[in-house]
């Protein structure tokens, strides 16, 4: 099902991808090029479906066609160039994020009627509500432009070669810092509030105040009780997000010129190149399959009433 | 943890490696196939790996040898005769010969989807006489044809002799004659170009190293523009004397020379009113293109000349007391009495209506995120709603507005015009018949869809002729119809991008140097610059 629909949606944008390709260069290239440019790119006048049995056999052996935008490179390669430094990124981004938030909303159920929850929660919407590239380049700029604490750009200093030396990884981090501080503080509101607002539903039952009453350590009240339950929900929301960290951290790869799939998707939209749209999406839609199926097994883990 | 080292600064201490801002992407792909359709490879590939047989000068004029040194037009135009230069190696030590020249082209014939220049529509065959000597002969007189064969990068034929499948080879270890020819480094974001160990040119170049980060947007690059970390950049940069010529006056410089074209208002010839020539220069007088190129453009250019010719260009066009109109100065007074007289009247509104009641609707597709040209569309829509049009604009991403150009839906937009060595292509693409398709299909060129019958006839003879002084005629009876009928309506000298820096290098053409053009865009001068820039 997703891969039908994977295939007909980029082909119901108007335009073909070798008039675009043709197009961008505003009249330096022969009209004949376009002639020569839709052969290269095998554009038949098949019947669409008989396009579509064609891409279905090839998927079935793993060949996803060859890219139009970045011709003669196949999809799998180019896929394969960005794939792992956005699953990083988005993937440590949401990670810390998501552990940060949830503890700072574990505190905030517990004292909320202290001063930290109204002006910690606020605060931390408030940064989520500003629009993410605006936070994020005048960040680059500050921190990055002008103060040189950060790198500009890329994932890793160029000049260190790409080995697992010390060297590389403390350079991988430097760069990281940034754009992965940008995509965590605007997502932190958001894991505090689901978890505070878990936390104080399950504080709310009885069996908190039936141990409370009993005198029990609070510390050990908090986490080892009343956390653990308030997670479970917040754990499915995780789950949710850790699926579409393909497609999440686009505008962060592109101001930070991080080289993740972000980018490729945006290129890809861009060139309206077909077989690279159907495989981004393919990987995008696996990622949230699997990701779906690991985060019911864990669930089946922590909350045993799950369990049969 | 100590963060030392800050950003990534580049090897200052490393004399000779030039940074070049140049493509836009966000990782880089190894494809250095010079004949690889769409142009993917990674420039300099087509020029600065590979070379071609001819470069034309477009600021000297001149048609520069390369690794051709002569060619003579025969048998009265049928056989084009090139000399090809001697003692030329390739990067792998192997002689370069006339045998790789007519490789290259019996390559484009054998696979057609490499033939991008679409030279085989007009030849016979391509002989070798001896390794100096190579003749090509023409199906069909088309003396035009120069420009794609003196153009055509050459590929050595002991190496690609042996590929099953040249469209999708993507030749990661080149072999060319080229003065950049070594692959030094090549990860996703960045990749370095070294010499050329066989390079024809005599102590040339002196660049030692190229040097390409990634950067993917305008805004990267410019950033590391700014920061001393680019040499020269083909990039538009906004603002340019504030953003970068300020922070460094002595080192931070640019150039902007004009392609030789204008950009252009395209009126869908097919549509009430602007299917009248009249109407059309009504419609160009109206248009403040002082005011466009001031906000939209940032004084970067200068307003269209009347025959749409710019810069190098500007040289064919004909003598000012031969040009007997004028519809490119600001006239909105003589614009509202010109469509009076077309029978044009207004309706409750006060907007213009056809003589037969139809209304007149006007939109200007431009494309999203184009921001200068949008800047210069809303100009224009105030304009004509000032003398009293309907008219808006509306952006689109650059497929459909593509899409909506080539078959004919639109009734106003801002595109380029075709270009070359000479005024012709850009002419042909304006006036000629033969490009002209009903709305609804792709067209190519002459998206506005206008015919003229003479221009024809001129076009025919032009292909035919090879002599200079009837060449320069058939050009001036072109413009003289352009001026006539006013197929689109030019707007603005279409400027070229070149930003460098003299910090490390010098011997940068510019304005007070001008022996060639200065952008990293315009392929295959950019040889020249490769070849003549020296490190300090």
């Amino acid at each position: 099902m997703a891969i039908t629909v994977n295939f007909f949606i980029p082909r119901l944008m108007p335009g073909d991808p070798a008039s675009i390709m043709f197009a961008r260069f505003q009249g330096k290239l022969k009209p004949e090029t376009l002639i020569a440019l839709k052969k290269t790119f095998g554009f038949t006048d098949a019947p669409i479906i008989i396009q579509f049995w064609d891409y279905i056999k090839h998927l079935a052996f793993g060949d996803l066609g060859i890219s139009i935008a970045y011709f003669p490179q196949p999809v799998v390669e180019v896929i394969y160039s960005g794939i792992f430094w956005t699953m990083f990124l988005a993937g440590i981004s949401l990670i810390i994020s998501f552990m940060i938030g949830s503890f700072i909303g574990i505190f905030l159920a517990w004292f909320r009627e202290g001063k930290m929850d109204s002006i910690l929660l606020p605060s931390l919407s408030l940064i989520g509500a500003f629009p993410y590239f605006w936070l994020a380049m005048v960040l680059l700029y500050i921190l990055g432009f002008k103060l040189n604490l950060f790198p500009l750009r890329h994932s890793f200093d160029q000049n260190i070669v790409s080995t697992w030396s010390f060297n590389y990884i403390l350079s991988v981090i430097h760069h990281t810092i940034l754009p992965a501080f940008t995509l965590i503080i605007v997502s932190l509101g958001g894991w505090v509030l689901a978890m505070r607002n878990n936390m104080i539903s399950v504080l709310g039952t009885e069996y908190i105040s039936f141990a409370k009453a009993m005198g029990y350590n609070n510390k050990v009240l908090m986490f080892k009780y009343a956390a653990r339950n308030a997670l479970l929900p917040s754990i499915t929301g995780f789950g949710m997000a850790l699926g579409f960290i393909l497609t999440g951290a686009l505008l962060t790869e592109i101001i930070f010129s991080y080289p993740g799939q972000g980018y490729l998707l945006l290129e890809a939209v861009r060139s309206q190149d077909y077989p690279l749209l159907q495989g981004l999406f393919l990987t995008i839609t696996f990622t949230v399959l699997i990701t779906n199926w690991i985060v019911d097994i864990f669930i089946l883990i922590l909350d045993p009433r799950t369990r049969k | 943890m100590i963060i030392v080292n800050c950003h990534s600064p580049i090897k200052l201490d490393e004399k000779g490696v030039m940074t070049i801002s140049k493509e836009q992407v966000s990782s880089w792909v190894r494809n250095f196939n010079p004949l690889s359709p769409g142009a993917n490879s990674r420039w300099p590939t087509e020029a600065g790996i590979y070379e071609p047989l001819f470069i034309f000068n477009s600021i000297t004029n001149k048609t520069v040898p390369w690794l051709g040194t002569n060619y003579t037009w025969k048998l009265n135009n049928r056989v084009l005769e090139i000399e090809i230069r001697d003692n030329v190696q390739w990067s792998d030590g192997n002689p370069f010969s006339a045998f790789d020249v007519e490789f290259t082209f019996q390559l484009k014939k054998d696979f057609p989807a490499l033939d991008s220049r679409g030279s085989w529509k007009y030849l016979n065959s391509v002989n070798v006489i001896d390794s100096s000597l190579i003749q090509f002969e023409f199906s069909k007189l088309f003396v035009p044809g120069f420009e794609a064969i003196g153009g055509q990068p050459i590929v050595p034929k002991h190496i690609w002799k042996n590929i099953d499948d040249p469209i999708k080879f993507s030749n990661p270890l080149p072999v060319g004659t080229g003065p950049f020819t070594e692959i030094i480094k090549f990860t996703n974001q960045l990749w370095e170009l070294g010499k050329n160990p066989y390079y024809w040119k005599k102590d040339k170049p002196k660049i030692n190293k190229l040097r390409f980060p990634a950067f993917p947007t305008n805004e990267q690059a410019t950033l590391a523009i700014i920061n001393d970390e680019v040499d020269w950049a083909g990039n538009f940069i906004p603002a340019i004397d504030r953003i970068y010529v300020k922070k460094d006056t002595l080192h931070h410089k640019y150039w902007f020379p004009k392609s030789g074209g204008s950009v252009f208002l395209y009126l869908n010839t097919t549509i009430k009113p602007f299917d009248n020539s009249n109407v059309r220069k009504a419609i160009s007088m109206a248009i403040d293109r002082e005011l466009i190129v001031k906000v939209a453009m940032y004084n970067y250019t200068e307003p269209a000349h009347q025959t749409a010719l710019s810069g190098g260009l500007a040289f064919w066009r004909i003598p000012e007391n031969e040009i007997i109109e004028n519809w490119v100065d600001y006239n909105p007074e003589k614009s509202i009495q010109i469509l009076n007289n077309e029978g044009l009247i207004k309706n409750n509104n006060g907007h213009w209506e056809n003589p037969d009641g139809t209304p007149i609707n006007i939109k200007i597709n431009i494309v999203s995120g184009w921001s200068d040209w949008i800047r210069a569309g809303q100009i224009i829509a105030k304009n004509l709603n000032e003398i009293g049009f309907n008219a808006k604009i509306i952006t689109a991403g650059f497929g459909s507005w593509f899409s909506d150009l080539q078959t004919g839906r639109f009734s106003m937009a801002i595109a380029w015009a075709n270009k070359g060595e000479t005024p012709f292509p850009m002419y042909e693409g304006l006036l000629a018949s033969k490009y002209v398709v009903p709305v609804g299909e792709v067209a190519n060129i002459n998206w506005q869809r206008f015919s003229n019958k003479k221009m024809d006839d001129l076009i025919i003879k032009f292909e035919e002729n090879s002599d200079k002084v009837i060449i320069y005629n058939i050009i001036n009876q072109m413009q003289k119809i352009f001026i006539e009928y006013a197929p689109a309506i030019p707007l603005f000298a279409e400027p070229t991008w070149g930003v460098y820096n003299t910090l490390r290098f010098k011997n940068f053409p510019s304005k007070v140097n001008p022996y060639a053009q200065i952008s990293p865009n315009n392929i295959p001068e950019n040889l020249f610059i490769l070849t003549e820039v020296i490190p300090r």
